[in-house]
């Protein structure tokens, strides 16, 4: 763009005098002009956004509706903020609300520090070949889909014959075997256990290619200066991978609340559902397939107000800490 | 990019936007029932069935062909992969997007509300000879509510004038454990519990695995049906999902507040403690319960047949027929008598319809006409003449291979013949009505079924002095037949508050149940006792009130066919 802002001076130059506002407006037309194909190209990507973004948020009327389908919008009746009452009075949205940000926060910790590690061990490792045998191992499990993790994780900690038990009566650490999968307070543990497994390997990908980028010299200058590993590890991969970190990591914060439900309905049973309903299975089960679609509209909404907030938030802080942002 | 520029590409992006909405939402489809007199040009109808089906075979079996080939008909059928296809139908109703015809279970009530199902009355009486024929009487069970009297669905869930030649449910023995005691007598939850601990400790393994005397399947609906259900039926009540109905005043009370059902889950939670009772029970999803059963260590199971048939049917073919399991009418106490049997009439309830946007209503309708035609019945259940069944004699007999291949091979012989997979679509007579040959419509009759029969089944039933497993429960005469029909196929009014108190209960019985069963003995009567509490506090006092005014409400629709019986 600034390369061909220079270009449209002479032309506008002629009424500078006469009403500067004009030239503004003139100015853009005209760069509109030079960079017609540009905006053309930009266009079916706005058209696409706005369809599918910004378009079906007119469906939040919903939550102000006694919505009923197959009713023409003026037909339906107007209850203001009722479902939002229900919602907010609901003890056991505040439980769901509870086991959502706590499982999101344990995976958001863990999902960063851990491939964060990985990833510049990986980057320490000399023999190429073992690199990409352990890369490809340690990723493919983000292939799995999770009703199969789901089946394997409840295979290994079952208390038939689960190999988990099994090492554990082996080295005489419990005589009984342990019902993991029946223990409520375990399960966050587990749930982000099995994500931690499942989607190391693939986030370390991008932190190493990060740290491809990172200039060499650097290494080298700080190894002339007696630089240890730890010390190299330290001083540059760290620095020289931090703004991919917090771009990544203020874009999570935003998706903390919408965490899915498929590993907490996959791996959850009657036994801990005080522990493993999130606020997307609270949706599915009290608003749609009540066809309660206004309740339902209800959730989403404030779903997506906190997501913003906390997104907001974070940018925030991070602008105020590190002067980095990424709006 | 400077304020006002933007704004007017945004403006000029909205109105695009509104026009392109405004095109799709152009003219609907007129849906007027007109008869083209066409009864055999090809035409294909889409359908979304509510219980998944397996087998299905696209319509390239045998009888589908066949089907075909008569009325022209190709049914592009999807159906629900789990669970009932709740989630399916609920976006159905919230987007307009039907299939021709559906099956929708309990929840044809939210397209209903959606304006999105056809009254069939009329259809029905126009070009429906043989429906009327087949539904008779009960055609006042067909109407909808008291206060919407349209026929939306045909009942195909439920056959018409069903006679039970056998039972697949009630409590479950190995029929290889019942030989090895010899036959004893097992009529109260004690025996049952006797029986199995006895088999235990002679035999603490089988095939090198650990013995499992009793496990359930608590996963998601499931445990309705091992874990709360048999509650009722153990202490003499009849099946009428979570509620107890009296049945003078038609008073409907969650069943779980019966004094005599707290002491059957006290009886489980005394199996549990004894460590007769998985300890995974509440844990496992239903494929670990099924995987268990197929390996033949589980000695007892409180199940119903179609819950672990495919199990049953693994250790079939693996040889292990002695594993198989014997259906016994046990219940708590020698007073109680087991009420699987009770008549409930023609239970009408789920079933097929036509949505507003099915093209050809009549073409639809004539195809369910002729399905549950004589010709129609015929080939439905028993398949095509001389290739799935002989005439001889004037009867239809299944020839011996055909018959093997039915018991042994079961899933694959529906795939390929399709004998069984067409009878949701239009309305059937149930096991034990003849047709005017004298033979009768369904393969389930009483030869047929002992015939069906592996050989240790044959040998525990010889031993208790009976042909079927229904002989040993309480026949269906010694109870009176309930007017209200089975209370769980009652539709409710969508995302009222009756619902929203539902869902509260079943959440909290999912919970309270299991933990009763799991405590300690001297604790049982604390969890259950709150969770009695805890439901009252949910507003389950007040749902019970409106419950009872619907199933008064449908005695009360029903009134005209309920004394036909």
């Amino acid at each position: 763009m600034e390369a061909l802002t220079p270009n449209t001076i002479p032309r506008s130059g002629q009424d500078t005098a006469k009403a500067p506002k004009r030239k503004r407006k003139g100015g853009f037309w005209s760069t509109v002009l030079q960079q017609k194909y540009l905006y053309l190209m930009s266009l079916p990507f706005v058209i696409w956004v706005f369809v599918f973004s910004y378009l079906p948020l007119w469906g939040w009327t919903m939550a102000f509706q006694n919505y009923k389908p197959a009713r023409s919008f003026s037909e339906q009746k107007w209850v203001g903020f009722k479902y939002f009452h229900e919602l907010f009075q609901d003890d056991r949205f505040y439980l769901v609300l509870r086991n959502t940000l706590a499982m999101s926060f344990m995976g958001l910790i863990l999902g960063f520090v851990v491939p964060i590690f990985f990833a510049i061990l990986l980057n320490e490792l000399r023999g190429m070949f073992f690199k990409r045998f352990v890369q490809t191992v340690s990723y493919l499990p983000h292939f799995v889909s999770w009703v199969v993790v789901a089946g394997i994780i409840t295979k290994m900690l079952s208390i038939d014959g689960g190999a988990v038990n099994q090492i554990l009566m082996a080295l005489h650490l419990t005589d009984e075997p342990i019902q993991f999968m029946a223990k409520g307070n375990w399960f966050w543990y587990i749930v982000t256990g099995s994500d931690v497994w499942k989607e190391t390997g693939w986030n370390t990908i991008i932190y190493l290619a990060a740290i491809t980028g990172i200039d060499p010299e650097l290494y080298e200058a700080s190894r002339v200066d007696g630089a240890s590993r730890w010390r190299q590890m330290w001083h540059i991969t760290l620095p020289g991978i931090r703004s991919t970190i917090s771009v990544l990591l203020i874009m999570s914060i935003g998706h903390l609340i919408s965490i899915g439900f498929e590993k907490q309905f996959l791996l959850g049973n009657n036994l801990v559902t005080d522990y493993s309903e999130v606020l997307d299975l609270y949706a599915l089960n009290y608003g749609l397939n009540m066809g309660r679609f206004s309740y339902g509209t209800a959730i989403g909404i404030f779903n997506s107000v906190v997501s913003i907030i906390l997104l907001f938030t974070a940018n925030g802080i991070f602008k105020k800490v590190t002067k980095e942002s990424i709006m | 990019m400077p304020k006002k520029a933007f704004k007017v590409t945004a403006i000029s992006l909205i109105i695009a936007s509104m026009l392109a909405v405004a095109g799709c939402g152009g003219g609907k489809e007129d849906t007027a029932a007109k008869d083209t007199g066409d009864t055999t040009s090809p035409i294909t109808f889409s359908f979304f069935g509510a219980d998944a089906s397996p087998n299905w075979n696209k319509m390239q079996d045998e009888v589908g062909k066949e089907i075909t080939a008569k009325t022209g008909v190709t049914i592009n059928a999807e159906y629900a992969v789990s669970g009932g296809g709740q989630d399916k139908i609920s976006l159905m109703a919230a987007s307009g997007d039907y299939p021709d015809l559906i099956f929708a279970k309990g929840d044809v009530n939210k397209l209903v509300d959606a304006g999105a199902m056809l009254d069939l009355t009329d259809l029905i009486d126009k070009y429906a000879p043989n429906l009327k024929k087949v539904y008779g009487d009960y055609m006042d069970r067909l109407k909808y509510s008291n206060d919407d009297q349209a026929i939306y669905v045909l009942p195909t869930n439920a056959a018409v004038n069903q006679q039970y030649f056998d039972a697949g449910g009630g409590f479950e023995i190995q029929n290889a454990v019942l030989k090895e005691l010899g036959y004893p007598e097992v009529k109260t939850v004690k025996d049952f519990e006797n029986v199995l601990k006895a088999y235990k400790e002679k035999h603490p393994t089988i095939d090198g695995q650990p013995t499992i005397p009793l496990t359930l399947d608590a996963d998601d609906w499931r445990i309705m049906i091992t874990v709360t259900n048999p509650a009722f039926l153990a202490t003499g009540a009849p099946d009428d999902g979570e509620y107890f109905i009296n049945p003078q005043t038609y008073e409907a009370q969650l069943h779980y507040k019966r004094p005599e059902e707290k002491e059957y889950f006290r009886w489980l939670n005394h199996m549990y403690n004894e460590g007769l009772l998985d300890k995974e029970t509440f844990v496992q999803k239903s494929d670990q319960y099924k995987s268990k059963i197929s390996s033949g260590r589980v000695l007892g199971l409180i199940d119903q047949e179609w819950g672990y048939s495919d199990a049953e049917n693994a250790l079939k073919s693996a040889g292990k027929d002695e594993r198989t399991y014997a259906h016994l009418p046990v219940t708590l106490s020698e007073e109680y008598k087991d009420h699987s049997f009770q008549d409930t009439g023609f239970t009408s309830g789920w079933g097929i319809g036509i949505t507003n946007n099915c093209k050809d209503p009549v073409r639809a309708i004539k195809f369910m006409d002729w399905l549950a035609s004589d010709e129609g019945q015929v080939l439905i259940n028993w398949g095509i003449e001389g290739k799935h069944y002989n005439v001889e004699d004037g009867k239809r007999v299944i020839p011996q291979e055909i018959q093997d291949k039915k018991i042994n091979d079961a899933s694959n012989f529906t795939k390929t013949s399709g004998i069984g997979l067409y009878t949701i679509f239009s309305a059937h007579y149930g096991d034990g009505v003849k047709d005017p040959s004298g033979n009768y419509y369904t393969t389930n009759f009483p030869d047929q079924i002992v015939a069906s029969y592996t050989p240790a089944e044959k040998e525990t039933l010889k031993a208790y002095g009976a042909t079927t497993w229904k002989d040993l429960f309480p026949s269906e005469k010694d109870f009176p037949v309930k007017p209200w029909g089975a209370a769980y196929n009652i539709s409710v009014e969508e995302g009222s508050d009756y619902t929203v108190t539902y869902q509260k209960t079943q959440d909290i019985i999912r919970k309270r149940i299991p933990e009763a069963i799991l405590t300690t003995p001297d604790k049982f009567d604390a969890v259950y006792d709150n969770m009695i509490k805890e439901l009252n506090a949910a507003g389950a006092e007040k749902m019970e009130q409106q419950y009872t005014e619907l199933v008064k409400d449908r005695v009360e629709l029903w009134g005209g066919t309920t004394e036909a019986k």
